[in-house]
């Protein structure tokens, strides 16, 4: 809406490793101030597709403009927009978390002392402690803070959750949310590659899903919760005749059968009902189904 | 207030937080003037997007259900309900259905199920009655 040109924009990525074609025609285009979601396997290509977003790896074949500038070429004006939250987060280890902070902070055109401040309080973490000596949930949480800090446009956050207990989870989404997203609209991005789909259900806008380094769904999420439905109807006798031709039956077990929509919903309950269910009731599948039905489909396709 | 998000319902978030603020006001839950979470804390506290919150509290400015003070927050506008009366039939005849699907499973006959509604409105002009004394 404020601004026009994506804040990510890639037509047609290709990158391979020796034989390995680690992602192989990736489109991905992110509106400023979506909040984002990449979904995928392990070894789908997210980590691939980010390391050639911010010219950590160079792409194979394929255009990727930031902010429409060329993440190659015009490497340090993306990066000062850009803050990345990798998977393993490596730190100095003879560094203090205070020294971090500030060696962070010396590299950032923009840096905001009171939301550090007040996020070292809220995770509680010790500012003499050496960075070697911190938890895997304290490293997150302190990789977090350098993000949040610098208040970059765009907040690149690669499997943040993997491995963190259920407390600092809920923590590293509720910071996201408040002291990331609190700032100008519109110039909070947000992309989160991962495959704990569950956890960031409400945070997510749109989404894209990878499989084998292609995108093979991209949906915002309220249309897509519309979409896709699951369909459960029970019957007097079981159904033999039935005609369930076209459907893609998840379940078929004596009376009850569940099947699977995707788009006409109304069509579908037409034909069940024709059956003479005693009961017919349609849920929405969330987005953690969404991406396990596409992919079980790709599979059966293949 | 208390809202209860469900990413099962069909219902686009955003729109889900619409409908309970408007029951909520509607029932006398919230009351005129009273104040509504902050965009903030609210998203934070029920994990969605800020955007989602802040496209509620807009949606339910333009319908006038809220108002929104620069500076001070979003309260709830001094009228009698956001619903019209039609709507506000449909809504509390969706409650009777499943009250009577209930009284259907637990095979309650339909004239003991309309003498005890009778007797629960009197419970409640009561305790209505004793609150506004009291």
């Amino acid at each position: 809406m404020s601004n026009q040109t994506p804040v990510i924009d890639v037509r047609n990525l290709a990158r391979r490793y020796g034989r390995t074609d680690a992602v192989d025609g990736l489109n991905l285009r992110v509106a400023a101030g979506r909040c984002y979601g990449l979904f995928g396997r392990n070894g789908a290509g997210k980590t691939t597709t980010i390391k050639c977003l911010l010219n950590l790896l160079r792409p194979t074949r394929g255009e990727v403009r930031m902010f429409g500038l060329d993440p190659a070429r015009d490497e340090v004006a993306v990066k000062s927009r850009v803050a990345y939250v990798p998977d393993y987060v490596a730190f100095y280890p003879w560094m203090t978390v205070d020294d971090t902070l500030a060696y962070f902070a010396s590299f950032r055109p923009r840096w905001n002392s009171a939301t550090e401040a007040s996020l070292v309080q809220q995770f509680r973490l010790d500012r003499r402690q050496k960075t070697s000596h911190l938890s895997k949930g304290q490293r997150t949480q302190l990789a977090l803070i350098t993000a949040i800090c610098a208040e970059p446009e765009l907040l690149v956050l690669d499997e943040p959750t993997a491995g963190l207990d259920p407390i600092v989870r809920r923590e590293f989404i509720q910071t996201v949310i408040g002291a990331y997203q609190d700032g100008e609209p519109g110039r909070r991005t947000v992309l989160i590659s991962t495959h704990l789909i569950s956890e960031f259900e409400g945070l997510i806008d749109e989404f894209t899903i990878v499989d084998g380094g292609r995108d093979v769904l991209t949906m915002e999420s309220d249309a897509a919760r519309q979409k896709y439905q699951k369909i459960h109807a029970r019957f007097a006798i079981d159904p033999a005749d039935a005609d369930l031709s076209g459907m893609r039956v998840l379940r078929r077990q004596g009376r009850d059968v569940e099947v699977l929509v995707n788009g006409d919903v109304g069509a579908v309950m037409e034909r069940l009902r024709a059956a003479a269910p005693e009961a017919v009731v349609a849920e929405t599948l969330t987005l953690e189904e969404i991406f396990v039905s596409t992919l079980q489909h790709q599979e059966m396709v293949a | 207030m208390r809202f209860l998000l469900n990413f099962k319902s069909g219902t686009p978030v955003y729109l889900q937080l619409v409908d309970q603020v408007k029951r909520a006001a509607a029932s006398g839950a919230l009351v005129a003037g009273e104040a509504l979470p902050s965009i903030r804390p609210l998203a934070e506290e029920l994990r969605v997007n800020r955007n989602t919150v802040a496209k509620a509290y807009a949606e339910l400015e333009s319908q006038g259900v809220i108002e929104s003070l620069a500076g001070k927050g979003c309260f709830v506008t001094a009228r009698e309900t956001p619903f019209k009366k039609d709507v506000r039939r449909k809504l509390i005849a969706e409650t009777i259905d499943q009250a009577v699907v209930h009284a259907h499973q637990l095979q309650i006959e339909k004239s003991e199920f309309l003498r005890l509604s009778e007797e629960r409105f009197v419970t409640f002009e009561q305790k209505r009655a004793r609150a506004s004394h009291g």
